[in-house]
């Protein structure tokens, strides 16, 4: 057995894996299809900017101020006002998941307006539903100053007024923000989904043995199993950046230089991360169920996709740093919006690149001690 | 019980459950999942690294710092006073105040106060919720310094959240977890385990075993079925212990609801495991259920708010349905028009389901 590496019998291995991709409709489809899926799902379906959002409105109050706070509700667009029936308790609106949220007006709301007294108004949100409250106590406090406007005596003073500049994304655009973080979660979820189980496979199988009495080395094996799952996942995320920026007109304000070196790095990190599934577990089943813990739940979950690092205990905020998903993440966005350079990406990259020294070294210590006699 | 279904039953837990990795996988890590994401995720703003430009002289702008700092919603910006723009690029800052050249202090007092904010905005959600702290920190302020100044009428919008008064993270979170591991779990195991049988070739001796065809189907499917049941009180019971969650309604609501939910996605994988034809296959199939199934469920997205041809496939969710009962009965108290309507269209999903499978079962079998 010859020691060195040879890329030809590497390339005879990624042939045979080629040949098995090609005759499986299921990896095809799920490797480009499944990016297409996603992107055109969080490009048109996720919209945080919610409207229309069904309120029941009991009006104890019923005279031209009560109606005329109501009306800054409706022609927010935010809101769909129901009128309570009468004699309705306003909770079980919520219990019957009738509305999203009761607005009541107690009596003499006019009145106490009038006479400068405090006028109540009670706004009760579903707390069973954490899609949605936080948005709606968003707008909330808009409505809340739309009223003082329109309800304030003398014309309103404003001794200091604050100029928001929202930096990067200036129409809070939804898109903006979901469609760079789906490169992360395309790779993430397509790399590991593909190659844990290949080599567990050729484990539960047995042709491992076989191959291995060829002369082919553990290192060749290793490359000719994951070249063609490396190209398939670039050119499916070549697909999700093309959708991107030409069907959702996205930005990208950084260098491509860059952001291909990171895709590389997050690329081999998970790559590596599913060969070591693969090596550990030898088992179709368990690699599965490894892949999802350790790969797919923190990819979305973990990663500052929907739910901000930032908001974390900060025990799991540290937690976070050995996931490369969340690098990515930092990268993604920040190629794609901000605009970000080399020197402000430093640390991203850099952990992503620690990152692969120890699972890349580690994966391949396995993958040989498991191997070799 | 029939002596085939037992056999059956047998061979499966020893099989599924014969490998002491395989035990963890099943029983440990839910409850860790559940632990990780019940504490970690939520949506609330907040560590919001805050960077002030003031001249040293400038006490108002100060004050809003110390308030802003305070109020438990901001940190310091990482690094050296840099460049602004930078410093938020760079993510040192997420937000930023600009004091006016002359100090604010000043401008105040000349009426004309004007405090410019730059705010990240690669995540709007954050972006609009930091600018809504700032702005109640600077009322605050301002009505601290210049007294009878008031104009404002008095209305106040009084909220109250519901069921979860504390806007307790886990208890926002939670439910969905649940939802999504006993879908995974479930739909996973089943479907993998038939196709396994495919790989290696013993369904063949199966098929040709003198049993008949629904007592293999049972017998593949019961074991799953029961599994996820003992998941699902597994998974209920970190909720309850750790977390706290309350069941507000029937116990008896609940374990309906999930049993008419585990047996949908047990057919759901015994359909995906008639199509595959080896483990592989299995999987990435059931990864094409469940990921559309858990982005439509109403657990990280609101539905409502989606185009029409997607909620009309949101309608066709059982994750859809298990999620709205788990919310209500366990926070809201069950209330039992919501509890029925919802258990029988999740019920008639259950039925479809198990009526598809069942007939490619045979197709398959045959």
């Amino acid at each position: 057995m010859s020691a060195e590496f040879r890329f030809s019998r590497a390339w005879s291995i990624a042939r045979k894996e080629i040949r098995h991709v090609r005759r499986d409709p299921f990896t095809l489809a799920t490797a480009l299809g499944l990016p297409i899926l996603l992107v055109v799902f969080f490009g048109y379906a996720i919209d945080f900017n919610v409207k229309d959002i069904h309120m029941i409105a009991a009006d104890r109050d019923n005279t031209r101020a009560s109606r005329e706070f109501l009306k800054i509700f409706t022609s927010s667009r935010f809101f769909k006002l129901e009128a309570a029936a009468p004699g309705q308790v306003p909770q079980s609106a919520l219990d019957t998941e009738q509305a999203k949220g009761v607005i009541i007006i107690e009596p003499g709301f006019s009145n106490n307006l009038g006479a400068g007294r405090p006028a109540g108004v009670q706004v009760l949100l579903d707390g069973a539903d954490n899609s949605i409250t936080g948005i709606i106590s968003g707008y909330l406090t808009g409505i809340q100053q739309a009223a003082w406007k329109k309800f304030s005596p003398g014309p309103l003073i404003q001794p200091l007024r604050l100029q928001t500049r929202f930096l990067f994304n200036q129409e809070q655009n939804s898109r903006w923000f979901v469609v760079p973080g789906l490169v992360v979660v395309v790779i993430g979820v397509l790399s590991i989904l593909l190659t844990a189980l290949t080599v567990a496979r050729e484990w539960e199988t047995g042709s491992m043995e076989l191959l291995l009495s060829t002369p082919v080395r553990p290192l060749e094996i290793i490359f000719g199993k994951l070249a063609p799952y490396l190209g398939l996942i670039l050119l499916s995320v070549g697909m999700v950046y093309l959708i991107a920026r030409f069907q959702f007109g996205l930005p990208f304000r950084g260098n491509h230089l860059l952001f291909l070196a990171g895709i590389l790095l997050f690329l081999t990190l998970c790559l590596a991360q599913g060969l070591l599934i693969s090596v550990i577990t030898r088992q179709q089943q368990l690699a599965m169920q490894l892949a999802f813990i350790s790969g797919l739940l923190p990819t979305l979950l973990l990663s500052g996709f929907v739910f901000p690092v930032e908001s974390m205990p900060p025990f799991f905020q540290y937690l976070t740093y050995i996931l490369a998903p969340r690098w990515f993440m930092v990268i993604s966005r920040g190629l794609f919006l901000k605009g970000a350079g080399l020197l402000e990406l430093a640390q991203p990259l850099l952990m992503l690149l620690l990152l692969n020294f120890i699972l890349v070294g580690l994966a391949l210590k396995c993958f040989k001690k498991d191997l070799e006699p | 019980m029939n002596l085939t279904i037992k056999g059956f039953l047998r061979k499966e837990f020893s099989q599924t459950l014969r490998d002491p990795r395989m035990r963890i996988f099943l029983f440990v890590a839910p409850v860790a999942q559940l632990l990780i994401f019940g504490y970690a995720i939520s949506t609330e703003v907040c560590n919001i690294r805050l960077g002030v430009y003031c001249s040293p002289g400038d006490v108002l702008a100060q004050r809003i710092e110390e308030r802003c700092l305070a109020s438990g919603w901001f940190v310091p910006a990482r690094g050296p006073g840099e460049d602004p723009y930078r410093r938020i690029q760079s993510g040192r800052a997420e937000a930023v105040l600009i004091a006016p050249p002359g100090g604010l202090t000043r401008a105040l007092q000349r009426n004309e106060g004007r405090l410019q904010l730059l705010v990240d905005t690669t995540n709007m959600i954050r972006a609009r919720g930091i600018e809504r702290y700032i702005q109640m920190v600077i009322q605050q302020v301002v009505s601290e310094a210049l007294p009878g100044q008031e104009q404002k009428p008095m209305l106040k919008l009084d909220i109250r959240v519901l069921y979860n008064p504390g806007m307790q993270t886990a208890f926002f979170m939670v439910p969905g977890v649940m939802v999504m591991l006993v879908c995974i779990l479930t739909i996973l195991m089943t479907s993998m385990s038939l196709a396994r049988e495919k790989e290696m070739g013993t369904f063949e001796t199966l098929v040709s075993a003198p049993i008949r065809n629904w007592e293999i189907l049972l017998g593949k499917t019961l074991p799953f079925l029961i599994l996820g049941m003992i998941l699902v009180l597994i998974i209920l019971g970190a909720a309850m212990l750790i977390f706290g969650l309350p069941m507000r309604g029937g116990f008896w609501k609940f374990i309906l609801a999930s049993f008419v939910f585990v047996c949908t996605t047990v057919s759901i994988g015994t359909l995906i495991s008639t199509l595959a034809h080896n483990q592989q296959q299995a999987m990435m199939g059931s990864f094409l259920f469940m990921f559309p199934g858990i982005l439509l469920s109403g657990m990280m997205f609101p539905i409502e708010n989606m185009p029409p041809m997607l909620i009309g496939i949101a309608y066709l969710n059982p994750l859809k349905y298990f999620l709205t009962l788990l919310r209500n009965i366990m926070l809201k108290g069950g209330n039992d028009q919501v509890f029925w309507i919802n258990l029988g269209i999740l019920a008639l999903i259950a039925v479809i389901a198990v009526a598809v499978s069942f007939k490619r079962f045979r197709q398959t079998l045959n």
